[in-house]
């Protein structure tokens, strides 16, 4: 049994509101291995994308991490501070947002985009970085030369992929993916998985992927989490979990799915 | 680029409804508009003088749709007819002596305001609920509730009568031969700090808040919060990702509020005896010199047109997703 | 509606600044009944400094500033208050109508719109109260009120447009609802407070507005408000001659009324707009959240 390369415990996350502090997180607890793709599944509201902008420090107040910990690859994440965590960012986590659209700045060209993210890591020679970012880009199908491009001239899919390539610029060991293809065609959005499933076969990195799309996530996730109002429920192989459900809540969330085609194993 | 042109026209069209006022203006008031309009001439204008007034102002003898030929004519040669106060000057003559003191004060004040405004409203923005904000955004707001009025005559009176610090009007001492002497134009520089001060003062409340707005409404886009997941260091992220982008907005407003400048610049001109366009117009209002009145309007609209236009470019400059869709 | 009231009243800035506004109204509607004299009657000497007898001091012509500056509230307020009404109405009018038909009316009303905006409004109104003569306070209002409507009309527009997509704007259409009962009912309560904000705005901008052009002779002289004032301040040469209290007055209140009406706004805009609210996060909540880690 390998060592786990992200491993949450207890995770609480608490908003301020007003009088009170408000959980949205409670003792949420999971690990993902070295190369795994774990899904988070549930409602609006139940917490799942709360638990992936934590673990990805990215919450500012009124939201707070009020307990709990995170290791990744032996790194305790909810301990770094100031300088060690912006040089933390990236390099072992990175994140895919949600809305393909405003998730690059539309004034600057992708290039320059790129080499904000290198600069700010210490690679700092122009050659070297050109070569790395056209070498990603073709890696996600897109030809060198759109680096002198704006992202309004990209489709959404394209401009997608622009941030998937991004997200593994530094060889990340973990990308969080909020809902990634949620706002693009149905076509797109499987092409796009089927990239994702080839380059993390080629590069190892694990997944954590956030939706609430389940028959997505029964294709795609080596493991699936099912998360209730700020807690994690239930969590197992996709498979197992439609067979024999252990909690009522995840028994009606896979009866929700009309006619569910069985479940693919994920290479 | 037809975003360029659409713009050009939408100007060239309200500058005509700028010029239809005017025409309208005097025929719509009671009584004859002729006497109406230079009735304050009296005797002061040779017959030949009048004549040629009437002309460019369309009071021709013929039917209305060729007066206002007549008139649009004058317009665009910028024929704007000669001053009835400042007799024998043309309203041109009259205006050019002035415009050179109003850009100077506009110009400055706002490249004034706008520095320090934006960088406030840009810190503010970023430090949301700091001290800095908390204090400084309300200020800010309370700041731009008071009238340039009030502004300019509390700083005349604290600063150029009670505390005597600086002169109290006029562009320049009076008693100085204008030249490039470098008595000259210390005098000069002395005598626009209030001024320009002041119409600065106007302004820095709208723009620490149209650039606070403009950065925090777009705060919680994604490519600021990627930005951070990035490990963008705070500077560039804050500049480049934010401020750039709440830039557009800000410039836009800040075309659009650009009468409101010349409102103040006209009532800080006016306290400060400052021979601006401003105080030029009140001199012609309280003359009723019609002419200037009239001329001064397409001036200052025309002004308003081309700040807007200078925006645009620059919006045009900024943002690449105008340039050919 | 209460809603939106209630929440403005619970915010510290707001309740100051609506305690302003209500004290000003109140002072102005008693002005007859407090104030210690006629507004132009001659009650003192010339110029007298703030004393005893006569808290605010007396003008040029002997009369007391503090009843001025009461009586003046009257015309002042009530000039305002009719002005930003016009203001406000014209421009949620166009506003509205240019957003919910689109099209051809659209186009039309946006043209209209965008060139008063563009237009500078003071030498408008300048060359409109010039070609008046002496201007009454109700003209003045009128002239204000039909060129400062633009930035309203725009604002409204932008909303009614994002507001009609919304799902029970359709629904009720398609009940085929007549579009004025559409918009009297369902658009126009999710506009109240962007109204307001309007409506604020504008009485704010019409009581400086209208000081501005009496400053500038275009008014009644012989009409008592705060614009007045300072013309009449301002043509006795009252501040080089060191009486600095009669133009003090009118300055002062226009200070504090301004102050209080943008208070109220700040208060509103950021109900209005949520994302402009100041995430104020009690200290003794702050320590309980971050005594452990911060996020």
């Amino acid at each position: 049994m390998t060592a786990p390369l992200l491993s949450v415990r207890d995770l609480c996350v608490d908003y301020a509101t007003g009088d009170q502090l408000v959980r949205a997180v409670h003792r949420v607890s999971f690990d993902v291995g070295p190369g795994e793709v774990l899904g988070l599944a549930g409602e609006s509201g139940s917490g799942k994308s709360t638990v992936a902008f934590a673990v990805a420090r990215l919450h500012r107040p009124p939201a707070f991490v009020t307990g709990g910990s995170v290791h990744l690859d032996g790194v305790e994440v909810m301990a770094l501070e100031g300088e060690a965590l912006r040089q933390w960012r990236w390099r072992d986590l990175s994140v895919v947002l949600q809305s393909a659209m405003n998730a690059l700045n539309p004034l600057l060209t992708i290039e320059a985009q790129f080499r904000d993210l290198f600069e700010a890591h210490g690679v700092r020679d122009r050659a070297e970085i050109r070569e790395r970012s056209a070498e990603l880009l073709r890696m996600v199908g897109i030809a060198p030369d759109r680096l002198r491009d704006h992202p309004h001239r990209f489709s959404g899919g394209m401009r997608q992929r622009l941030v998937i390539a991004m997200a593994l610029a530094l060889s990340p060991k973990l990308v969080i993916m909020d809902e990634p293809t949620t706002a693009l065609d149905v076509v797109v959005q499987r092409e796009i998985l089927e990239e994702v499933t080839e380059l993390r076969r080629r590069l190892g990195f694990s997944v954590l992927f956030i939706t609430h799309d389940l028959a997505l996530m029964s294709q795609f996730c080596d493991r699936v989490g099912i998360m209730l109002k700020g807690e994690l429920v239930e969590v197992g192989p996709p498979a197992a979990m439609i067979a024999a459900p252990r909690h009522p809540y995840t028994a009606k969330l896979w009866a929700s799915l009309p006619g569910l085609p069985a479940p693919e194993t994920v290479p | 680029m037809a975003f360029l042109l659409r713009r050009i026209g939408f100007y060239v069209a309200a500058f005509l409804v700028a010029a239809t006022f005017n025409f309208l203006l005097p025929r719509l008031m009671p009584g004859d508009p002729v006497d109406v309009m230079f009735a304050q001439a009296g005797t002061a204008l040779p017959p030949e003088s009048m004549e040629a007034l009437r002309a460019t102002f369309g009071f021709i003898d013929q039917p209305l749709p060729l007066q206002y030929l007549r008139y649009l004519a004058s317009v665009f040669t910028w024929d704007l007819g000669l001053s009835v106060k400042f007799h024998p000057l043309t309203v041109n003559e009259v205006l050019l002596r002035a415009l050179p003191w109003t850009l100077f004060l506009v110009l400055t004040a706002s490249f004034l305001a706008f520095a320090v405004g934006t960088l406030a409203g840009i810190h503010a923005a970023w430090r949301r609920g700091g001290r800095f904000d908390a204090v400084g955004a309300p200020a800010a707001v309370m700041l731009q509730a008071v009238p340039p009025l009030v502004i300019s005559l509390v700083a005349l009176y604290v600063f150029a009568i009670a505390l005597k610090w600086l002169p109290t009007g006029y562009a320049w001492a009076p008693l100085l031969d204008p030249g490039w002497t470098p008595e000259f134009v210390g005098s000069v520089a002395a005598h626009a700090v209030l001024p320009v001060l002041t119409l600065a003062l106007t302004q820095l409340g709208g723009y620490v808040v149209t650039m606070r707005n403009s950065m925090i409404n777009l705060l919680g886009e994604d490519y600021i919060t990627l930005g951070t997941a990035k490990g963008l260091d705070d500077r560039r992220l804050r500049m480049a990702y934010a401020a750039r982008n709440a830039l557009l907005p800000a410039v836009t407003s800040f075309a659009m509020t650009l009468g409101a400048v010349f409102g103040g610049a006209l009532v800080t001109e006016v306290v400060f005896n400052y021979p601006g366009l401003g105080y030029t117009l009140y001199q012609g209002i309280t003359a009723r010199d019609y002419p200037l009145i009239q001329g001064q309007l397409l001036l200052m609209t025309l002004a308003m047109l081309t700040a807007n236009l200078a925006a645009d470019l620059v919006c045009l400059a900024i943002d690449p997703r105008l340039r050919r869709a | 509606m209460r809603h939106v009231a209630s929440t403005l009243l619970a915010n510290p800035k707001a309740a100051f600044g609506a305690a302003i506004v209500a004290l000003f109204l109140a002072l102005a509607l008693l002005a007859p009944v407090i104030a210690p004299a006629a507004p132009n009657q001659r009650v003192a000497r010339p110029h007298e400094p703030p004393s005893a007898e006569h808290v605010m001091g007396s003008t040029r012509m002997g009369r007391d500033v503090l009843s001025q500056t009461l009586h003046g509230a009257r015309t002042s307020l009530a000039v305002g208050l009719a002005a930003g009404a016009l203001v406000t109405l014209i421009g949620v009018a166009v506003g509205v109508t240019s957003g919910y038909f689109g099209g051809r009316v659209d186009e039309a009303l946006s043209l209209l719109t965008n060139i008063v905006l563009v237009i500078p409004n003071l030498p408008l109104m300048l060359v409109l109260a010039a070609f008046i003569g002496q201007a009454g306070p109700w003209v003045i209002a009128g002239i204000i009120g039909f060129t400062s409507w633009g930035w309203g009309a725009r604002v409204v527009r932008a909303q009614t447009l994002s507001l009609r997509q919304r799902d029970f704007v359709r629904a009720a259409e398609l009940l085929g609802e007549p579009a004025l009962r559409v918009i009297g009912w369902e658009l126009l309560p999710n506009l109240v407070s962007l109204v307001g904000l309007n409506f604020i705005g504008s009485v704010l901008y019409a009581v400086v507005t209208e000081a501005t052009l009496e400053f500038l002779g275009l008014g009644d002289p012989l009409v008592v408000s705060w614009g007045t004032m300072l013309y009449h301040a301002q043509s006795t040469s009252a501040l080089q001659v060191g009486a600095w209290w009669e133009m003090a007055a009118p300055c002062l209140t226009l200070i504090l009324f301004g102050s209080g009406l943008s208070l109220v706004n700040f208060a509103l805009d950021e109900i209005a707009n949520p994302r402009l609210r100041t995430i104020r996060v009690k200290p003794d909540l702050l320590a309980l959240a971050t005594g452990r880690r911060p996020a």
